[in-house]
Parts: C-alpha cells; structure tokens; sequence
C-alpha cells in the first residue's frame, strides 16, 4: 500500500462512522416530525400533480364551452352546398366533429320559422347583425382600395399614387379595428351579392368547356372577405377554424364543378402522398418523459435539498443547538456528514417522489383522455422502462450530493434561517437557466457538456430517456459525467466542512448592516493586501465590465467599420482590443488596490525577482507552447466548436498585413501587463489571504480561464493560469509572471502568422510539420520541450531561498494568526 | 485541571476595525473547586469559556484542560467536559430522554451502561414526568434540566458554566445553583461565570474579576477582601471597575 492511500484510509477510519450515523439518524428523525419538511417533501408532490391534472381537466372543459362569435353577412348569397345549418356550420366540413359546438355562427339569412323564439337570443342577433352592418361599407371600401392598390403597383404608377392610396388604407384602418372590437365578433364573414350566381355561372362554363376554350372562363368576380383581428388570441382561434371550416366546403364545391364537367374528382389531388409515421407508442412517450424528468428531477433534487439544508445549518444556529452540538465529541467533519446524508436522503426523496407522482398522474391523464375519445398527441403515454428509471437514480444521486453539499454550506453561512432563504433565489435561478439550455431540443450532450455540472447529469438522463433502445454511445459519457459530478460534490462537501470549521461563520453575530459603516470600514480597515471578498469582487467587476462593454464594442465596431478598407478594419478592432484591456482589466484592479489596500508593493507582488527566475520565466514558453499546440489538438473533439464570426476576426486581426509591433502589443504586451496585473495581481494576493496557497491558485486561474469566454480558450487560459498563479506565489513578484505571459503570447502570434510560410524542407523539416492545416512540433521536438519544461518549471516553483533581511517566509497555512490576519488591532488597543 | 495562560482573543470587527475579546488572560482551577469569572457583559468571559470547550481557536496563549491542549486536541478536551450556557439551546423536536439519550451516545458510553445513568440522572433531577415531553413543549425550568442532565450524562471530570442561571426565575436559578455545588462535592472542576455577585459568594472559592478582556484581580474572596480593604464584592467589582476605566483615560490623554 502506498503512502498516499495510507493517509486517506487514516483519516477514514479516524473518522467515527458511529457519530455520524448518530447525528444523521437524529436528522432524519427531527425532519420527519417537521410537519412543514413532511409537506414539502411527501405531500406536496403527492397532492400537487393530480391536483394540476384536475385542473388542467377543468381548464379545457371551461374553455370547450365558450363558443367564439361568426357574423356572415350575405348569407343568401352562398351557393346551395350548406356551409351554415341553423346557428353552426355544418358538421360535415369539420376534421373533429365535436369542434362544431365552438363556433356560433349568426348570419342575416331570415330564420325559419319553426325555430322557437328566444327573446335574448334575437336580441343578441340583431345587435350583433347591426354592428355588423356598420363595417360593411368600411369593408368593402377597403377591398376596392386593396385592389387598386395592387393595379397601381403592378402597372408600376406614380408614387404619389401609391402613396396616396396606402395613406387612404390607414385611415380606414383604424375605425374598423375599432369597430371590430367593439362588436364582440370574432370572425365576420362578407358575402358580395352576386356570389351564388358567379359560382352558378363558373359551374355552367366549366360543365360547357367541351365546346368552349378554357380561356372564357372567368374568375375574376368578387369573393367573401374574411375578417379576423390576429392581434386577438380568441380571434385567432375562431379565425383558423373558420378558415378550415371554409376550405373543406370549398374542395366540396370544387368537387360537384368536376363531377358536372365529367372531370375526376381527384384531378386537385395528383400528389397526395401517403403519410407513415414511424414513432412507436414507446417513443412518443420517452420523448414527453425525455423532455419532462431531467428538469424536475434537477429543479426537485434541488428545492428538496434546499429546505431541510436551512433547517438544519441556519435554523440550527437560530435555535441556539448550534453550540450544544459543537461542544459534543463529534468532529466538524462528522457533523457535516452526518447533516450532509440527511440533506441528500431528502434531496433524493423530493425528487423520486416529484417524478413518480408526475409519471403516474401524466399516465393516467393520458389514458383518461384517449378514453374520452379524444385522440391524444402522447397515446397512452406508457411509463418509462425500467433501465430509464434505474438511470434516473444513478443520475440522482450526483445531482442530490452536489445540491445538498451546496445548500448546507449556504445554510452553514446564513445567521438566519431567513437569511437562508434568500440564497434560494440565486441558486434556483442558475439552476433553472442550465435546465432550460438543456431541455432545449437542439441540445444534446457532447464532451464539454458532459463536465459541466448539473449540465452533465440533465443532458446524459434526456438521451437515455429518449432512447428506447440500448444506448451504448450514451453509457460511455456516464463515466465522465459520474466522476466529474462526484468530484464537485466532493468540492462543494469540503466548501460545507470548511464553513463548518470557521468560527467567524459559526458565530456570526447579527449585526446591524450600515452601507455608510461598511464603506468607512473598507476604506479605514485596510491591509497590505486586499481580502478574499475583495479578490472575488475585482473579478465579478471585470466580468461584468466585460460584459456591459461587448455591446458597446460592437457598436463602435460596426460603426467605425462603415467605408473602412479590411486591413484597416483590423488596425481598428487591435485598438479597441487594447482599449479594453487596459480600461477593462487593468485599471480596476488597480484602483481597488490603491483604495483597499494599503500595500500596492505587497498586492500587486512588484519585487525584483532575481535574474535566474526572470530567465527561467523568459525561457519556459519556448518548451510550453509546443506542449499547449498539441494539447489543444489532441482536445479539440472536446470543444464545442467556437462560433465562425470569431474565428473571422481573429483571422482578420492577425492576418500578415498587419503590423508586427502593434500586433504584439495588442496580444502579447497588453495582455501580459493587464492581465498580469488584474489576475496574478490583486485577484492573487486577495484569494492568497484564504490560507491555502494552492486553492488561491486554482481560483485566480479558474478566473483567468473565464474571462475568456470561449470554452477551448478558458482551458488553455486556465492552464496557463496555474503555472502563472504558481510562478507567482513561489517567487513573489509579478515580473515572472509578465515575462513569460508576453513570451508566450508572442510565441503564439509567431506561430499563427508563420503557418503557411514555414517549408516543409531543410531545417525547418526538422522542427515542423504541417498536419491537417496547422503548423505543429515534430515528436522530437515535443520531448525535449517536455524535458525543458519539467526542469524550468521546478526550478521556478521551488521555495524561495531564505534571503537575511528580506520579507519574511509566508506563515504556514491554519495558524490563527493568518486566518483572520488583522495585526492593527493590537495596536489600537494597548 | 484547567490551566489557562496568556489567552487573546481577537476578532474582526465591520465597526471598530478589529476587536480584542481576551487579553493575556491566565488562570488555573484544581477539581473540587469553583472558579468565577466575575464580569459585565461582554467582558470576554463567553469567549474565554468558548475557547476552553474548543468551539474558538485562540488567537495566542494556551489553554489545557484535563491535560489536553485545546488547540490541538479538540476532541480529547470535548470528552471529558461539560459545557452548558444559556446559548446551549436544546433541540424542539425531541423528547428530554431522546436528548440526552443522543448527546450520551455521541460520548460513546456503551448503551447499557447510559440507559442506566440516564434513569438515575432522570430521578435526581427530578425529570421523569418531563420525560417524553418535546423541547418545544417545556418550560424554562424544564428545559434547564435537560441541559443540565445533557451537560453531565458523561460525568466528566471539568464542567464549565456560561451565566448558567441568566433569564431564570429564582426557583429554578436556585436548583440550578444547587445542583452545581452538589458537583463540586462529587469532587469536579468547575469553572463558572456570572454578573450575579451573590452566586459567586455562594458558590466561588476564587474568582477572577474580568474587564475588557483583562483579568484585574484574581484570588479567593477573603484574599480580595483583605487586599483591596473592601469587604462587600459588589463594591469592590465597581472599584476595579473605575480604576481600570481612569487608567485607559490616563494612557489614551499621555
């Protein structure tokens, strides 16, 4: 065995198992005889989907009777096939019969007289036949202007003309949409009077063509206007089905043309294709069920998690046992587990419940309204098989762990089970926006997506659900997805016993929060070097200036861009580029360090660093880059692939025309400094008052990676921000970290502008080869870059010597002192 | 049993920039006896006794109780401790018996021997008929009971008291002062903080008067009487009290 695995199992079996089953029982136990927890977790999802499913039931029926309003005017001039019969059309040109009922049709046809006579009735028809009445005469002028309208454009008038007609179209406008409104008529049918006899006489010449050229038969007589307000939802509705209402009628009428000319009904019809639809049952269930449970299980695992986390960090803080159970034998650790297991078995249990009352409740709607004779879009929506469930509480318990890790730390940070509450919002809301990406149909999972957290799990559940057969593309993203979401439930479970473990968050007073004292005290209080909060705020405001800017780039771009010639174009967006980082990452580093901190030498780490580190640092992009160039390669798979408009611009930036020197002082220089100074600088030294050297390098690089946005490039960045982050704390200066940025970077640029210059011949042969379009190392070349770079990177990493007189070594990691580092207070006291 | 010396506690602090909770205090408390922590509030004794049952690190100085080291052996000192203040709430939704069932099963006393124990500290304390009752149903009274039947289900050699008696009526401040004197005649070290000068002339055999997280006198009551001529404890606290004060004015004004 191992040293290593010697520690881990030391400090599992150090662990008393014993303790933490003790206080997870307890837990369980106290939750379960909260009543608002049992709610939450057990009743609510039990009650809440057969109640939806009720509702949704009384919904339609309330909706089913609410028949929407037709007016035809000049119902006597209709042909004899019966569109109307009595109030309704006819049931006859309906797809769905029962869809009869949803239309009222009021025409001014006289009433036969054997209809019984309903006072309300006739006076409903009579006012809406009059408000009808009264946009005849606007209707039929705004047909003529339509139609002279589109002579004048087709025989190409003055535009006077035009205009004057479109002018005289608005103005009618406007009363008759007021006059339709007003009128509670959702469809008006015009009928012009000498319909029926048009059609009378198309028949007659269509019978008569035999004798007759085709050409004398003449269409161009009045037709019914149809007038709807598609503004209106309701309008909208009666409008379709009217209109579907009258195309069946009219292939009807079409039809008895032919048959009295002697022609074959179907001659409209020569293609008609035949229709097969190859969805099974199964599958159109697994796709209602694909697109429904990966967003519950998530949005549940998490509100699951959520409530019982607030009871059990904040409330238990709140009720003061807070104490009591610290000064118990049981470790910090232990505790947490112990309340972390608790959280997770209700995180899970939300979510199983929330999904299989919604499966049974959905099935049983679905087989409710295929029996109701209702055809069903889901058939009968069949349960998933048993392999998809299985899934489901495979992909649960990642989702489970790293909510319940997530919310006990919050819970652990508020004082108050109120304050608790109000980090529901930010979490849920993150949540939510990666469920719906996911749910999205075009999206499925791919590599990247599959490390993404919750992304990961959602996306892997959707295809497995989809699929009605073995998916064995799929099993194989289980093994990512599974490992990467333990691992961040493993990070979020530490962040938990972390805050567990500080007594700053443990006793947090409730104090009195006063923006005027807050400011006093940032701008009083300050330290040689900026705070944890401070770092993760200079961050949050780059981003975000990032963010507020790209709109404003883009304008500029596009704006100065107008009449520009490519290649200036270019010189335009290096410009901007350089605008950008020193106004955008630079300057507000910089000007929190001046007004946070009282060290600028201490923050931003400027301090001569030796000449054999500063050669190191200049001498280790020459062996990382060839390593990056084919990391990235053999990763791009990986990657989404980056949208083309950036490659575009890229090129354009980068492309040969350009000047050399402004080039790499947009890419190289700039970068090296601002960045350098933003991210190695303040964010560095701020994340470094943590304690844990290592974890403030992981964060400064994690946020070095994101400011760039495109995914391959925050890997790359994040990489390189590692190596930076290490150079920087190892050597305490910034200047090693400048150097080898503005190599690097230079390097890159070299790379990309000599692609295609470099020959495949002489000694170039022995560095290069081109291989699918790119300049890459040869093997050997790779090796010794390797080789060179295991050798700098020790030697730039390795402890400082201990220099007589010069700043003191760092104190280890968690000795008081450090952790709440705050030597003024000695003086002010005595 | 307990030995405390130079301990400082700092804090940070949004108003004042930073604040001083203890200042080099030092102290020890042999078994068998009471010791006092005589203070105002916010004088530093909640957090001294925090530091001593571990749930604070202290900033400098050391503490050692039972012979263990606070700062690097948490859980050894946890075992043999009971710690009960008026922060140590006990749980709403569980039974008294439930709850001190837990905490003695977390000390690992093997179930048997605790069920026994729990029965016994139940009938001196006079609990049974509060037995099955949930924490959110009891009285106050009540509830002191079960922090106290909590604080020593273990029996532990060092019990710490934070204002044990603060927002009690005087019967069941007046049970609980009792049951602390019966403990100290079962031999343990106590140490025990207050602002109620009478239980300290009940209860304390030394006591330290403590300001601002300075220790300014330390000794029994007869050795405070006769050194600073003042028979009355309360009169001599607000003496100590302003000569402090008139010092701070005399270093801040030079």
């Amino acid at each position: 065995m191992d040293f290593g695995k010697k520690i881990v199992l030391q400090m599992w079996f150090n662990m008393s198992w014993r303790n933490v089953k003790l206080i997870f029982l307890r837990e369980v136990l106290d939750q379960l005889r909260d009543r608002r927890t049992l709610f939450m977790v057990a009743v609510l999802p039990l009650l809440l989907y057969p109640l939806m499913g009720i509702g949704m039931f009384q919904m339609t029926a309330i909706f089913s009777e609410q028949p929407r309003t037709v007016v035809i005017l000049g119902a006597e001039n209709l042909p004899d096939l019966a569109l109307v019969q009595g109030d309704k059309f006819s049931r006859t040109w309906f797809r769905i019969s029962t869809e009869v009922d949803k239309l009222r049709v009021y025409s001014d046809a006289p009433i036969p007289s054997d209809t019984p006579h309903d006072e309300t009735a006739v006076a409903t028809r009579s006012k809406l036949l009059a408000s009808a009445e009264q946009m005849r005469d606007l209707i039929s002028r705004r047909v003529q202007i339509e139609t002279d309208l589109e002579k004048a454009r087709e025989e190409k008038r003055s535009v006077q003309e035009v205009l004057r007609l479109e002018s005289a179209l608005q103005s009618l406008n406007e009363p008759l949409g007021k006059a339709f409104h007003d009128s509670d008529i959702q469809v008006l049918i015009v009928v012009p009077p000498d319909f029926r006899q048009n059609l009378e006489r198309l028949r007659t010449e269509l019978a008569q063509r035999g004798s007759a050229a085709s050409s004398e038969v003449k269409f161009d007589y009045p037709r019914p206007v149809v007038v709807q307000n598609s503004a209106d939802e309701k309008s909208v509705i009666a409008h379709n089905r009217v209109v579907e209402v009258i195309n069946s009628w009219e292939r009807a009428l079409l039809r008895n043309y032919l048959r009295d000319s002697g022609l074959p009904e179907h001659l409209p019809t020569p293609v008609n294709p035949t229709a097969i639809d190859l969805a099974a049952a199964d599958q159109v269930s697994a796709n209602v069920w694909s697109k429904l449970f990966p967003s519950l299980l998530v949005i549940m695992a998490l509100t699951g998690a959520f409530y019982p986390a607030v009871d059990l960090g904040a409330g238990e803080k709140e009720r003061g046992t807070m104490e009591t159970l610290l000064i118990c034998p049981a470790t910090r650790t232990e505790i947490v587990l112990g309340k972390f297991l608790t959280v997770m078995l209700f995180s899970a249990s939300t979510a199983l419940l929330n999904l299989s009352s919604l499966g049974f409740t959905g099935k049983y709607m679905a087989s409710l309204a295929s029996n109701g004779g209702v055809s069903s879009k889901f058939g009968d929506l069949a349960l998933p098989p048993v392999t998809s469930l299985m899934w489901v509480i495979v992909m649960l318990i990642p989702l489970a762990s790293l909510f319940s890790a997530l919310c006990l730390a919050f819970a652990t940070f508020a004082r108050s089970s109120k304050e608790g509450q109000y980090y529901l919002t930010p979490l849920l809301m993150v949540t939510m926006g990666l469920t719906v990406f996911c749910s999205s149909p075009a999206i499925d999972i791919e590599p990247f997506y599959s490390v993404i957290p919750v992304m990961g799990p959602a996306l892997l559940l959707k295809g497995l659900l989809k699929s009605t057969g073995p998916a064995t593309d799929l099993y194989l993203y289980a093994i990512p997805v599974l490992l990467t979401s333990i691992g961040y439930s493993l990070m979020a479970l530490w962040w938990a016993i972390d805050q567990f473990g500080r007594e700053e968050v443990l006793f947090r007073e409730a104090e009195r929060f006063d923006i005027r004292m807050w400011f006093k005290h940032l701008l009083r209080d300050k330290e040689p070097t900026p705070s944890f909060a401070e770092a993760g705020f200079c961050f949050l405001m780059i981003i975000l200036l990032q963010f507020l800017s790209m709109k404003s780039m883009q304008g500029a771009m596009q704006g100065a861009m107008q009449g520009v010639a490519a290649d200036d174009r270019g010189l335009l967006q290096i410009r901007l580029l350089l605008i950008q980082q020193i106004a955008l990452i630079a300057t507000p580093a910089l000007m929190m360090g001046v007004m946070l901190t009282t060290s600028l030498r201490k923050t931003f780490a400027l301090r001569w660093p030796g000449f054999s580190r500063l050669g190191c640092a200049l001498l280790l992009p020459f062996a990382l880059h060839p390593l990056t160039i084919e990391l990235a390669v053999s990763l791009q798979w990986f990657f989404p692939k980056p949208p083309p408009g950036l490659a575009e611009a890229l090129k354009l930036m980068s492309s040969d025309s350009q000047p050399l020197w402004l080039v790499i002082m947009a890419f190289a220089a700039a970068p090296a400094i601002c960045e350098e100074i933003a991210f190695r600088g303040f964010i560095l030294s701020g994340f470094s008052r943590s304690g844990k050297v290592g974890l403030a390098v992981a964060l400064s690089s994690l946020a070095f990676g994101i400011i760039h946005m495109i995914p391959q490039q925050v890997f790359n960045a994040a990489l390189l921000g590692v190596v930076l982050g290490m150079m920087c704390v190892r050597s305490r200066s910034l200047i090693p970290g400048i150097a080898f940025h503005f190599v690097y970077n230079t390097l890159a640029i070299l790379h990309g502008r000599m692609g295609d210059r470099v020959l495949d011949d002489g000694i170039w042969a022995w560095l290069f080869r081109h291989q699918d379009g790119m300049l890459r190392y040869q093997p050997a070349l790779l090796c010794l870059a390797a080789l060179a770079a295991i050798g700098l990177l020790h030697r730039l990493t390795r402890h400082p010597e201990f220099v007589p007189g010069s700043e003191p070594a760092p104190k280890p990691a968690g000795e008081p002192g450090v952790l709440l580092g705050n030597n003024r207070t000695a003086v002010r006291v005595t | 049993m307990i030995t405390v010396e130079r301990l400082t506690k700092r804090f940070a602090d949004i108003q004042t920039g930073g604040f001083t909770a203890l200042d080099g205090v030092t102290f020890d408390v042999q078994p068998g006896e009471i010791f006092g922590l005589l203070g105002p509030n916010g004088a530093g004794k909640t957090t001294c006794l925090r530091i001593l049952s571990t749930v604070l690190r202290p900033t400098a100085g050391t503490a050692f109780v039972a012979g263990y080291d606070v700062a690097t052996h948490p859980s050894e000192v946890r075992a043999r401790i009971g710690f009960m203040s008026n922060n140590t709430g006990i749980y709403d939704r569980m039974t008294a018996w439930e709850m001190v069932e837990y905490f003695g099963r977390l000390y690992g006393i093997p179930e048997e021997a605790l069920q026994d124990r729990i029965a016994h500290l139940f009938d001196r304390l006079q609990m049974n008929n509060i037995r099955d009752v949930l924490g959110s149903k009891m009285s106050t009274g009540m509830k002191q009971k079960v922090s106290i039947a909590r604080t020593i289900v273990h029996d532990p050699p060092v019990l710490i008291f934070d204002e044990p008696t603060s927002g009690l009526d005087v019967l069941v401040a007046r049970n609980v002062v009792d049951e602390i004197r019966s403990l100290r005649e079962q031999g343990k070290c106590i140490i025990y903080s207050t602002h109620i000068m009478r239980e300290v002339e009940k209860l304390c055999h030394r006591i330290a008067i403590i300001y601002r997280g300075q220790i300014l006198a330390i000794g029994s009551i007869e050795e405070l009487s006769d050194r600073y001529k003042q028979p009355d404890m309360e009169e001599l606290f607000f003496q100590l009290i302003d000569e402090h004060e008139a010092e701070l004015r005399a270093t801040v004004s030079c």
